[in-house]
């Protein structure tokens, strides 16, 4: 995972231009210091001409403005106020002049992804970076208009002072040429400001995209508009893949008024196969006119999959010790498995889970003086960027992505499938096209979180003592379906896996004996395109390890909070690194012995009720957000119903940069993760999911709200990601309630009232 | 043709009659704050008000709405106090269900003064949030509720000023 982020999405040693250009100073990354050697001429020459290709940069005009642009999606963690607040407070603004811009594709930002929890954790550095190098900049120019030594100057509140001297940003911008370049050393000599002199990183502050999304006024992709449009609407085939189109027929179709006929689309990226878009005046229309259309299709060979096919699969997998790639392995667990005394074997599986982002999948793309404009909420533009050249055979520098905000991400807007039909229809009709995908079609078209099948095996030698466990899991990987050059290799170089979909299997508990195999399901890899849903792997490795945790503690008799604080001793590889993972395991088990507190654990409670504890590292071991939560619930154990109370979460992420951000992605995130763990879950039936609305599937509402505490450990650490972890741990922590309420051991998410029945009575 | 009033103005319509009103306002007439979601009223981001009602326009056909008063988002005019309290309380993540919520909460308040906390729960459950809001939103109605003892009336753009949002 080190390997993918640093050297796929981060550009390395940069350096970093300051220069007077119309009136205003604008700030700007450069890709390379090489670049910097063999260009001559100053600074602002370079900036205007683009020579550098500015990957990031920030701008203050001549009334002190100061514009920070964001190569981020926004899509409700409010990422743009997190990047600008720390920027502005190193620079020294006046955090009520600072505005953000969310830029469109171009190749001078680099490489374009939000996802992962990672927006914060990357731009932590070089934005203080390039904050400081401002604030420098500044004040040299501000001290020399001041008369003063820059050594007596500070920069506040978008003023440089000396003493009783003092001059805005706004007048040392009007007054100042500022030419000036730091080199990537230089740059990197600028350390974040130390906590006790942030002015607003770790401050409270508003987000600044909120007051547009309470009037309606938040432009969103679905809000586009395009002059002489077309509206579309996407016939999604019986198949996610291998459907060809046998026969049209548009009769009934042409009854409707406004309609426009259909294309039956070729798609040289293979990304949709058997597709036919519906076209009319108006989106009503298509909708109608698509109802009404008669598509006959050969069949592709998923036709008849089914969810338990896929779990079977799956099971049959993890079952084979020698299947998968090996992605830990500490000690010998064949040797302990042949000499244990005693063993456990749990099974945990998963089922299919739908993004059903509240804004469906949309495009509109328009084909202009030779460049394709897409404008659409996207996650990933770099990864489909190629694949859209592909389908319509233009060349990536002619291809725009233009952003608006996304009605939600979660990870489904990582895919940019939904591009792709939209560009093909444009280009075969020649005119700009506005394709929506109506609800049904969007979840028939998501990329869902794949079935997992889970076996964990611990085994117990003569002294009961625990030597070791065993874990493979079994899905389908989305980042074999879009990004194979991702993968790395496993442990024994047999094979490559997919990170995403195994983190958190190799977790911070230490064990003297553990392997965790990685197993593709190749039958859900044929049936759909698995996707990235919020927190990915750790939303189903987290649910096997926490649940298991508990099962052993419980057969061993132990306190299951002592049971983990047991194995949380920090050594070895779980002594962490600094600075992101300084502290290691030993700040889980800080969060933990919190926790217990937080929510009286031990405490007496009314029959059928029982609190549960589980724990997470976040998305990855190299970006650890430690976390723990407690789930206060109670089982009516004539219906198996479980009623969550009470959610009680503990976050230490490092440095919170964005105070409320981070609590409501907190919030979000959590009530995710109990969505998941009551409330959703869909299933394959004939090759398709079988819920494609709200009349079957059913997330979490107001009515099911249970109390929540949300806390974050106050340090001044590296920050980390805080998008997905609240998630992880919810689940878990609700089965091991149940547990601890009834005695029933669930396995299969999400926890249905049967289940809980049928536990019950075992 | 179809005569209705949309945010206090008088405008007509040539769409087919069995066209959803949500396509109406969003297509035709250009307001764009309400927002398609489920196209089966079940998840509330569609929400506007038919003569101080709440109703999901994306299942409402636009020939039973004839000489109705039709309110959108737009139609608040930043005026409604549930506005002001959901940037005070930071309510929208990606807030595309935002909208539909405020407009739902704002029939609530303008029929039930001082709402129990399960009546609130109860009046909004239809409204999904899928990025989880439902904290916030909570609060800033109760706080919104607090704030005044009589029913919180909604903004009326044909009594209180000429402007009319979005609509020319």
């Amino acid at each position: 995972m080190t390997r993918l982020r640093k050297d796929t999405f981060v550009p390395s040693r940069r350096s970093f231009l300051i220069g007077s250009i119309g009136g205003g100073l604008m700030m700007a990354f450069a890709p390379t210091i090489n670049a910097l050697e063999v260009v001559s001429g100053g600074v602002a020459k370079q900036l205007l001409d683009k020579l550098f290709s500015p990957t990031v940069w920030f701008e203050i005009d001549n009334n002190g403005q100061i514009l920070v642009n964001i190569a981020r999606a926004e899509m409700g963690q409010h990422i743009g106020t997190a990047i600008a607040l720390i920027v502005a407070d190193e620079l020294g603004a006046d955090w009520e002049k600072v505005e953000i811009k969310h830029v469109d594709t171009d190749p001078k930002w680099g490489y374009m992804v939000t996802g992962g929890s990672w927006s914060v954790f990357q731009t932590y550095i070089p934005m203080s970076q390039a904050g400081a190098a401002g604030r420098t900049v500044l004040i040299e120019a501000g001290a020399k208009l001041l008369g003063a030594n820059p050594q007596d100057c500070k920069a506040e509140n978008s003023m440089i002072v000396a003493g009783n001297q003092s001059i805005s940003f706004a007048d040392v911008v009007k007054n100042g040429n500022i030419d000036r370049v730091f080199s990537a050393d230089e740059l990197s000599e600028f350390k974040p400001k130390n906590p006790a002199n942030r002015q607003l990183i770790s401050k409270p502050s508003k987000a600044l995209d909120i007051p547009a999304k309470t009037n309606g006024s938040a432009k969103y992709g679905i809000d586009v508009e395009l002059d002489n449009m077309v509206y579309a609407r996407p016939i999604v085939p019986p198949t996610r893949h291998g459907s060809v189109v046998k026969s049209v027929d548009d009769s009934l179709a042409k009854r409707v008024k406004g309609y426009q006929g259909y294309q039956t689309l070729k798609d040289p990226s293979d990304t949709v196969q058997g597709w036919v878009i519906v076209l009319a005046d108006t989106y009503y229309g298509a909708i109608k006119a698509g109802n009404a259309l008669r598509v006959e299709y050969d069949l592709g060979q998923t036709a008849n999959v089914s969810e338990q096919d896929i779990i079977a699969a799956g099971e049959a997998l993890v079952q084979d010790k020698e299947s998968g790639t090996l992605v830990v392995e500490e000690g010998d667990i064949t040797k302990v498995a042949g000499t244990a005394k005693t063993s456990l074997e749990s099974l945990y599986r998963t089922s299919s889970v739908l993004h059903f982002t509240l804004e469906p999948v949309n495009a509109a793309v328009e084909i202009k003086d030779g460049t394709c404009h897409i404008h659409c909420g996207n996650q990933w533009q770099s990864l489909f960027l190629p694949v859209v050249a592909k389908a319509i055979g233009m060349s990536e520098d002619k291809i725009i992505i233009h952003q608006y905000y996304l009605g939600g991400g979660f990870g489904r807007r990582l895919i940019g499938d939904y591009m792709i039909p939209a560009a093909l229809t444009a280009q075969a009709i020649g005119k700009p096209v506005k394709l929506v995908f109506t609800r049904e079609d969007d979840t028939r078209f998501d990329c869902v979180r794949s079935p997992s099948v889970q076996q964990m095996t611990a085994y117990w030698g003569e002294d009961e003592k625990l030597l070791g466990i065993e874990h493979g899991a079994a899905a389908g990987w989305p980042t074999l379906a879009v990004a194979p050059s991702l993968m790395p290799d496993g442990l024994d170089k047999k094979g490559k896996y997919d990170p995403f979909s195994i983190s958190g299997a190799d977790h911070w508990y230490t064990l003297a004996n553990h392997r965790v195999r990685a197993i593709n399901n190749p039958l859900a890899q044929k049936t759909f395109v698995p996707g990235f849903l919020r927190a990915v792997g750790p939303g189903w490795t987290g649910w096997a390890v926490e649940s298991f945790m508990d099962e052993i503690a419980h057969k061993q008799n132990i306190d299951p909070i002592d049971f983990r604080l047991s194995l949380l001793d920090a050594s070895g590889k779980n002594a962490g690194t600094s600075p992101v993972s300084v502290g290691g395991a030993k700040r889980l088990a800080q969060v933990l012995t919190e926790i217990r507190e937080r929510a009286d654990w031990g405490r007496k409670l009314p029959q059928n009720q029982g609190l549960g504890i589980a724990i997470s590292a976040g998305q990855e071991r190299d970006m650890p957000t430690w976390g723990a939560c407690v789930a206060h619930v109670e089982v009516n154990p004539k219906t198996g119903g479980v009623k969550v109370h009470k959610l009680t979460g503990l976050m230490d992420c490092g440095t919170v940069v964005h105070p409320d951000g981070a609590l409501a992605q907190t919030e979000g995130s959590m009530l995710w993760g109990m969505s998941l763990a009551l409330f959703e879950g869909t299933a394959f039936e004939e090759g398709q999911v079988k819920d494609t609305n709200l009349n079957t599937y059913s997330p979490l509402r107001m009515n099911n709200l249970p109390e929540l505490d949300i806390s974050f450990v106050q340090n001044t650490e590296f920050p980390t990601g805080l998008g997905e972890p609240g998630l992880i741990a919810v689940a878990p922590a609700i089965a091991n309630a149940i547990f601890n309420a009834v005695g029933a051991r669930v396995r299969d998410l999400p926890i249905r009232p049967e289940t809980v029945l049928a536990a019950l009575l075992t | 043709m179809i005569e209705f009033s949309l945010n206090g103005k008088n405008i007509r319509t040539d769409a087919e009659g069995d066209t959803p009103l949500l396509w109406v306002i969003r297509d035709e007439f250009g307001l764009k704050g309400t927002k398609f979601g489920c196209g089966i009223a079940l998840c509330g981001a569609c929400t506007v008000h038919l003569n101080g009602s709440p109703v999901r326009s994306c299942s409402l056909p636009v020939n039973a709405i004839a000489n109705t008063d039709i309110r959108t988002i737009e139609g608040l005019e930043d005026q409604h106090p549930l506005q002001e309290a959901w940037v005070e309380h930071q309510v929208p993540q990606c807030g595309y269900c935002q909208s539909g919520q405020i407009m739902q909460a704002a029939a609530l308040l303008a029929t039930n003064a001082n709402p129990s906390e399960s009546e609130i729960e109860t009046y909004m459950s239809g409204n999904l949030c899928r990025c989880m809001t439902y904290v916030r939103i909570k609060e800033a109605i109760k706080d919104v509720a607090m704030q005044s003892d009589s029913v919180v009336q909604i903004h009326n753009p044909k009594t209180e000023t000429q402007s009319t949002q979005g609509v020319t």
